[in-house]
């Protein structure tokens, strides 16, 4: 059995641990950790939950597949009663005043969140250093970066403090850290999720997704997460990922495309190219038939999504003003106290994002700038269109590099942005990624046509048994 | 009316100023090619269509979600929200 989540329901239901002592453990875990992985520690909340099922336990009652399983949350989503603050000042002392629909389903079947964790401000970064709460340190090298933004979360998840985790995906931000950090993390078709309670980065491309140490876990959350909501109507009709989906192999001439750009680049690292060349090569041999397919240069990728991104970011922070909630600075009168407030309490980048957000939306530069991206967003996506017919599943590395330093990232946002020049394009045509941490230092990315998210789990499945 | 709006006024951020590092990710959108027989339909946007609208109604929140609202108020009086006071330009 590879499921954690199996194999802590089964310990649980003998009674061989109490779910008292399964989440203190974990509790005990985050509370000494080092890697600056979590902001707000649930304890009490944690705790009082877990009391319950070793209660349903003492009663000879069943309990389900989740329930009193710890799990841990990216704190860019509200959780009722909890702080969230999305690493920022502006909300340290914010206390959500409902939960997300997706959280809210996790806790329908029993399991029990221990942690908010720690992340880029808002989602505003590739490393999880742009954070009021200290850089999170990678779960292999303390010296290096997790990746971002849900660092803390696939920090989390890599050293077993959490089951499975929570993070969120805009551009890249649950791929990437869970790249960085050896585990598997899915960013799902964009609507498969609801995203009410998430704090909003780029709208049109957001999504929520788990991030776990093997695959039988990302299938049982996200199944349990996915499904129309009347809250975010851009939620769809979803049907679930089935166990057959993990143990079929992989039919024997399936069409895997790659882009030739990507892995032609002079940007890549060498080391990468060669073990995804290694990849495809092992897969030619196991009867694949390998489609090279052309795409769209990396850096039309980086600039098209950023442009939106920032538009996004800018109307979607516009709220936080410290009228309603989060900090209040006074100033002499209520733009002065707006200005101030907003200048004091949002990041370098943060500021940077929304800065360039405005200056994309502005008188003159929307019609050359947002509107033309608006354009090269849909020509990437009639692009993937085509390509989904030719192939059935694409691979990628899920960066071109691999992972960098602490403390490099922040003084050069050029070479941030264009670390996600892999992630971002599947972001703006809202198609499904999986991250298996395979084959190359920060893992393969796979990816498929909108809503085919079981061909993901067969596919990872067989390359962890080729590669 | 009129009055051009410099990005530290629209942005609400003191002396906010265009960035080289983001005006270069801007001058690659401007060179970008659009291809002229690309798709004029909107099917891949992520929205939703007008005619697929929810029912426009008042969903009454719960106490305990008030009360939170009420926590979060960065200036609370007997209750109520203190704003910050208007002044007319």
């Amino acid at each position: 059995m590879n499921s954690s989540i199996k194999a802590l329901h089964q310990r649980l239901q003998q009674k061989e641990i109490s779910c008292v002592a399964l989440v203190q453990e974990k509790l005990d875990l985050l509370n000494s950790s080092t890697y600056n992985s979590s902001n707000y520690i649930l304890e009490e909340y944690a705790l009082k939950l877990a009391k319950k099922v070793d209660q349903k336990l003492a009663d000879n009652e069943t309990i389900g597949l989740l329930e009193g399983i710890p799990f841990g949350v990216k704190d860019v989503y509200l959780l009722q009663g909890t702080y969230s603050s999305a690493s920022s000042d502006f909300l340290r002392n914010y206390k959500s005043p409902y939960t997300a629909t997706a959280i809210q389903k996790l806790l329908d079947a029993g399991a029990i969140p221990i942690v908010k964790e720690n992340c880029d401000s808002f989602g505003h970064g590739s490393s999880s250093e742009n954070t009021v709460f200290g850089a999170v340190k990678n779960a292999i090298d303390q010296n290096k970066v997790a990746g971002g933004s849900s660092g803390g979360s696939a920090v989390n998840v890599a050293k077993n403090f959490t089951t499975f985790s929570i993070g969120g995906d805009t551009g890249g931000s649950i791929r990437q850290p869970a790249g960085y950090n050896n585990v598997y993390g899915l960013k799902p078709t964009y609507g498969k999720i609801s995203r009410y309670g998430l704090m909003a980065y780029a709208s049109s491309t957001d999504c929520v997704g788990p991030i776990a140490q093997n695959l039988e876990d990302i299938q049982i959350v996200l199944n349990t997460m996915s499904g129309l909501d009347y809250r975010d109507q851009t939620t769809l009709v979803s049907e679930p990922v089935s166990d057959e989906s993990l143990s079929r192999p992989l039919a024997q001439g399936t069409k895997i495309g790659y882009y030739k750009n990507f892995i032609e680049s002079d940007a890549l690292s060498p080391t990468i190219k060669a073990d995804f060349k290694a990849m495809i090569a092992k897969l030619e041999a196991e009867g694949m038939e390998i489609v090279p397919l052309d795409f769209f240069d990396a850096s039309i990728l980086v600039s098209t999504y950023y442009a939106l991104a920032m538009a996004e970011t800018a109307s979607n922070l516009a709220r936080l003003d410290g009228t309603n909630y989060g900090v209040r600075e006074t100033g002499k009168d209520l733009k002065e106290g707006y200005s101030i407030t907003r200048s004091e309490n949002f990041t370098a980048e943060t500021k940077r994002r929304i800065v360039g957000g405005n200056q994309v939306l502005s008188q003159g530069h929307s019609e050359e700038i947002y509107n033309k991206a608006q354009q090269l967003r849909q020509q990437i996506s009639h692009h993937f269109d085509e390509d989904f017919k030719k192939v059935d599943v694409v691979l990628s590395p899920v960066t071109p590099n691999p992972v960098p330093e602490i403390g490099n990232n922040l003084k050069n946002p050029m070479t941030m942005y264009l670390s996600d020049a892999y992630t971002v394009g599947f972001s703006l045509g809202g198609l499904p990624t999986l991250t298996a941490p395979l084959a190359m230092e920060t893992g393969v990315q796979i990816t498929a046509a909108k809503k085919q998210e079981a061909i993901l789990f067969t596919c990872a499945n067989f390359l962890k048994q080729v590669v | 009316m009129g009055k051009e709006m410099t990005l530290d006024v629209l942005s609400s951020i003191k002396g906010a100023k265009a960035s080289q590092v983001v005006d270069d990710l801007f001058e690659v959108i401007k060179k970008g090619h659009i291809i002229d027989n690309s798709p004029s339909n909107y099917s891949n946007l992520n929205a939703v269509s007008i005619d697929n609208l929810r029912p426009d109604e008042v969903i009454k929140s719960t106490e305990l979600e008030r009360n939170l609202i009420i926590e979060n108020f960065p200036n609370e009086k007997n209750g109520f929200l203190v704003v910050p006071k208007v002044i007319e330009e």
